[in-house]
């Protein structure tokens, strides 16, 4: 595969990832802030932001100013909007790599977001929310459906999956600011598609330390750090199966084995505490991972620019 | 003659470059007044090579670098057996008329030879028959244009140069054919190298330039060398033959990054036998 | 009820539905019939629906950086079983004359000598390309890819407007547009048998394969595209993914001594075929254009060395030249001693000092054609122009009399084509393709109609407000032409006693049903 179509997809991969993310963490933002009348918006915005690492813009934060820049920035692949152009313009170039299904899906989310942007400004952005992630749900079915194994679907779910880790940590360290009310953690769960899985799961009420204990360690369910981090770990080990008899010599995949088996054998009832740190180290990992698999799989891609000798 | 040519040129760059794609046109060629016994080309860092000739029957050295370099240098030393200059022919213009289909690239002017109106009158004032006007218009020149080395680039064209009043042999060649292509005889560029001392003596090495003159179609092709006023002889050593500069240059090539300079050329010449 | 074709008004040109007596032509018969049942909502309902399936798909080609589909106008341009037959002929018959031609030139030179060509034509072609002499093509094929814009003429006979050798675009829009042609109007092709245009890809990767250095057995082909911004992007992805080949882009591609390779995540991997669809001037910087970006250095000097093919060829352009293209039909005769099936439109040249004159004299009266342009670029229709474009046209003819030739003002042919709620008569040309795999030059039965939207335009573009029909070849008797391997049945086995599985709910629900109905 080439390496300019192996970035693209591990890209496409991460940006769908993200606007789901993104906009399952925006709807239980909003949603917070209606049905809560004690939070203070200003503040609650402000975490929002401050979690997807978004500079803080001047004045008084509410819901419809986080909203404007998390969700329809079209600029910034930090936005929802912004995040599925950037995933279309990568499918655009490699589209050859795509299943017609899956391209097309990509292309026609891409093109339908105006009209649902325009139908947020009149009905309030839950639509806009619910779009983006049935397109995420049926982007990710045809993924599953249309794509073979191949190397080309392990970059792209080596991207969700590194992605999906990254904005796990995020949102346990939003929640992780605040300390009280059990509804926030509720919503984390809700954010993550969680809440009923952790209900049937552990049949007791919500309680911070089983959130933070489901949310990282649980091996079943697919939206858990450490379930992402065992899916990236699998990429990475079917895109290079000679393993070699001593260790792992492949430097992204030594880095996801570390980190996940530091959390595999933690003591449960310590993660809340240790949540700060642990936090750092996945976000830390994410980016090194990134950069290793640049390094050995996306070498060199950018246009030369040639010079005549005179 | 037999002469020794050792050519060698180059560039230095500002940064380290990666890779560079190259040609080189310093192998002499072999035809019926000169023989190319051997010829090597080496470059610094060493390369991979593949020849060619081109359209216009030069041999073409290619290679590409692929180590980080911060300087190329190549190097081409060849021993070539040159014969005496023939007499030019002397055609009629009907000849030449009939023939002129088949050289029309060396008829109408070139990049570099494109006259102004100053050229075409000159041009068109010489009379007589073709040879009487190849050896006219081309014995003129050097009294129009002086030799001067450095007063020109490799961009300058034969107006530029006629209206500096002077340049290099490059220039005088360009000149010269845009003379006598104006005045309808075919001619095109020759690019070489000459021995420099009138009566070589064996084993001794001058130091020369890369040289430049060119040749008229009178039947068959005749050499004049119009920087020094004389027919091209067994001093002058044929590498390349063209339109003009552009179709010859002894090096050129891409290379990726930043800026560059050129080193220059020395050229050695030593008469073996 | 209004009929589609109210206002229907036949001009000079030949019309592709109507004869001069205002009766469809036989073979238009069901179509028109099928049109007249439309009405005017139903025909625009179907033609929206198809333009948003063609945005989603990203069936586009980009304008000055902004992504547009290009028109599919919904009514079909069909042309007979015999009609097809000269076309497919004359196509292929031109094809070989000009492959030989390209030998010749950058060859011995043999036609040049025997006086057919005057060697000035060729060598002062812009696209005669002295870094391509010495490129020997291993299977001896240059044109791999080629299309011959056709158009009719006033009495409804094909002509011959233009070659295109280089890297002709548009059979992407012949594949799309049969796809949704068929979805759109099943009940049409249930009534016409219209041969399919969907092998173009196996072909094309044919001919590629085919066209691979000596000694490779099983050759790496890739497509080169100058990237997402060109124009034509979308059928250089649809061509590289129909064939199950990578499409590269320059920066992909590495030339390591004479050898080409691509970057991939497993290393380098050689290639042996590049179908490149990026012009000679930007695909090698060593020797064209050195601040090219898209293409690859070394390449001409690999091809040259035997150890890459490049479709097409480089230095192509120097036979659709159209100066070149008035000497065609002699071509034809010299190389293949036949006499040309396709004419060509009656064309001056204008290094000629009487023809020029007179062209000078009755400018207003022809079109005038840059030689190098293609698709219209350039174009001067004479009794369009103003006296001052006129002018301007005359001092630049004069100039450089090279540069452009003149041809009669054909009325080309037209085509009943949506506009507003009607159908109105619009010009239309047709660009079949071909491919020669060295040992049979295959012509894709069909080929891209252009239509030129603007009433009374005769310039079928889609930089300059074209769009396009599907182009249905009705089959003949006796089923696929030569050089059309018939395809093997497969008889699936009869289903009957294998029953779908069911989950034990819906089982539970047919009973319930069953036990209602009871």
């Amino acid at each position: 595969m080439l390496s300019r179509v192996a970035e693209s997809l591990y890209w496409i991969g991460r940006y769908v990832e993200r606007a789901e993310d993104t906009s399952r963490l925006l709807d239980v933002h909003v949603h917070t802030l209606i049905e809560d009348p004690w939070v203070d918006e200003h503040i609650a915005s402000r975490d929002v932001l401050s979690v997807m690492g978004v500079p803080l813009p001047d004045g008084r934060l509410d819901a419809r100013r986080t909203t404007d820049r998390l969700a329809f920035d079209r600029e910034d692949t930090s936005s929802i909007v912004g995040a599925l152009s950037a995933a279309r313009e990568n499918a655009r170039g490699v589209r050859e790599a795509l299943s017609s299904e899956l391209w097309e899906a990509l292309n026609a989310t891409y093109h339908a977001l105006p009209a649902q942007q325009a139908a947020a400004e009149r009905h309030g952005p839950g639509g806009f929310f619910r779009y983006v992630r049935e397109r995420a749900a049926f982007i990710g079915g045809l993924l599953d459906g249309t794509m073979p194994r191949d190397d080309g679907w392990r970059f792209l779910v080596l991207g969700r999956s590194l992605e999906r880790v990254d904005m796990t940590a995020r949102l346990l360290w939003a929640r992780g600011q605040q300390r009280g009310a059990s509804s926030g953690w509720i919503g984390l769960l809700k954010s993550c598609s969680a809440h009923e899985a952790y209900l049937r799961t552990y049949r007791t009420a919500v309680e911070p330390e089983k959130v933070v204990e489901f949310l990282v360690l649980d091996r079943l369910f697919p939206r858990s750090v450490y379930a992402a981090l065992a899916q990236a770990e699998t990429c990475l080990m079917e895109l290079d199966p000679t393993a070699g008899r001593v260790g792992v010599d492949d430097m992204a995949r030594r880095l996801l084995g570390r980190a996940r088996t530091d959390l595999e054998f933690r003591v449960s009832s310590d993660l809340l505490r240790e949540l700060p740190f642990l936090l750092d180290m996945l976000q830390t990992t994410c980016a090194e991972v990134g950069s290793a698999v640049a390094g050995r799989y996306f070498h060199h891609t950018a246009a030369l620019a040639w010079t005549a000798e005179r | 003659m037999r002469l020794q040519v050792r050519h060698s040129t180059g560039y230095s760059y500002d940064t380290e470059v990666l890779s560079s794609y190259n040609e080189a046109r310093l192998v002499p060629q072999t035809g019926l007044t000169q023989l190319t016994l051997s010829s090597a080309v080496t470059t610094n860092p060493d390369a991979l090579q593949q020849r060619y000739w081109d359209y216009w029957g030069t041999q073409v050295t290619v290679f590409d670098v692929h180590v980080p370099h911060t300087e190329l240098q190549v190097t081409c030393t060849s021993v070539v057996d040159t014969a005496p200059a023939p007499a030019p022919g002397d055609p009629t213009w009907e000849l030449l008329a009939a023939s002129s289909d088949e050289h029309i690239e060396l008829l109408r002017p070139s990049a570099k030879t494109i006259p102004n109106d100053d050229l075409k009158a000159l041009a068109s004032d010489a009379q007589g028959s073709p040879r009487d006007v190849v050896l006219a218009l081309s014995g003129m020149v050097k009294d129009r244009v002086e030799y001067v080395p450095g007063s020109t680039g490799v961009q300058t064209s034969a107006v530029d140069a006629w209206q500096l009043g002077s340049g290099v042999c490059q220039d005088i060649a360009h000149v010269t054919l845009s003379l006598l292509r104006e005045a309808g005889v075919p001619a095109r560029y020759v690019s070489g190298y000459l021995h420099t001392a009138q009566e070589p003596v064996v084993g001794e090495t001058v130091s020369g330039e890369s040289h430049a003159w060119v040749e008229a179609w009178l039947g068959g092709w005749w050499g004049f060398d119009p920087t020094n006023g004389i027919p091209a002889g067994e001093r002058h050593v044929v590498v390349a033959r063209g339109r003009d500069y552009n179709d010859l240059p002894p090096l050129k090539g891409v290379y990726a990054g930043g800026g560059m300079q050129y080193l220059g050329v020395t050229v050695e010449v030593t008469r073996l036998a | 009820m209004g009929d589609l074709f109210d206002g229907y008004a036949l001009g000079a040109a030949w019309d592709e539905v109507f004869g001069r007596d205002g009766q469809p032509h036989p073979e238009c018969g069901p179509l028109h019939a099928a049109l007249q049942e439309m009405s005017a909502e139903e025909l625009t309902s179907r033609s929206t629906a198809l333009t948003r399936a063609f945005r989603d798909q990203g069936v586009t080609f980009s304008l000055s950086g902004e992504e547009r589909t290009f028109p599919l106008d919904l009514v079909p341009r069909v042309v007979t079983h015999e009609q097809w037959v000269d076309v497919e002929k004359g196509v292929q018959q031109r094809v070989k004359a000009l492959e030989a031609f390209l030998a010749d030139v950058y060859g011995e030179q043999q036609a040049v000598k025997e006086g057919i060509v005057p060697r000035r034509v060729v060598v002062s072609s812009s696209a005669h390309c002295t870094p391509a002499h010495g490129v020997e093509p291993p299977n001896g094929v240059r044109v791999h890819v080629s299309g011959v814009d056709l158009i009719r003429d006033e009495e409804g006979r094909f002509r011959v407007l233009e070659d295109n050798l280089r890297t002709p675009s548009g059979i992407s829009y012949v594949v799309e547009n049969r796809r949704a042609m068929a979805r759109v109007f099943p009940e049409l092709f249930a009534t016409h048998r219209v041969r399919p245009v969907a092998d173009y890809p196996s072909r094309l990767l044919n001919a590629l394969r085919a066209a691979a250095p000596h000694g490779i057995t099983d050759p790496t082909v890739v497509v080169l595209t100058p990237g997402v911004f060109n124009s034509a992007y979308f059928e250089h992805s649809l061509l590289a993914r129909l064939m199950g080949v990578e499409l590269v882009e320059g920066r992909d591609l590495l030339c390591r001594d004479g050898v080409i390779w691509m970057r991939t995540t497993a290393g380098e991997q050689r290639v042996d075929v590049v179908y490149r669809r990026i012009d000679d001037d930007f695909l090698d910087p060593l020797h064209f254009r050195p601040d090219s970006m898209v293409g690859c250095p070394g390449i001409l000097n690999a091809a040259r060395a035997g150890n890459v093919t490049i479709a097409n060829a480089v230095g192509n352009g120097v036979a659709d030249d159209k100066l070149i293209y008035t000497y065609v039909p002699d071509l034809i005769r010299y190389y293949l001693g036949e006499e040309p099936v396709l004419l060509n439109v009656e064309t001056h040249r204008l290094d000629d000092l009487d023809q020029r004159a007179w062209v000078l004299d009755h400018l207003d009266e022809l079109v005038l054609k840059p030689v190098d342009g293609s698709g219209g670029k350039g174009l001067v229709i004479g009794p369009q122009a103003s006296d001052e474009d006129l002018h301007e046209l005359s001092l630049a003819i004069l100039r450089d009399p090279r540069a452009w030739i003149a041809q009669r003002v054909v009325q080309i042919s037209t085509s009943p084509t949506s506009v507003g709620d009607r159908l109105a008569p619009r010009h239309v040309d047709l660009r079949p393709f071909a491919v020669n795999d060295g040992e049979h030059i295959w012509v894709v039965p069909g080929g891209l109609t252009r239509v030129a939207l603007p009433e009374g335009s005769l310039v079928v573009n889609s930089s300059q407000g074209g769009g396009s029909k599907d182009t249905w070849v009705l089959a003949g008797e006796e089923g696929p032409a030569e050089g059309d391997p018939e395809e093997p049945v497969l008889r699936p086995a009869a289903p009957g006693e294998h029953k779908l599985d069911r989950g034990p709910w819906q089982d539970q629900q047919q009973q319930q049903q069953q036990e209602l109905s009871c």
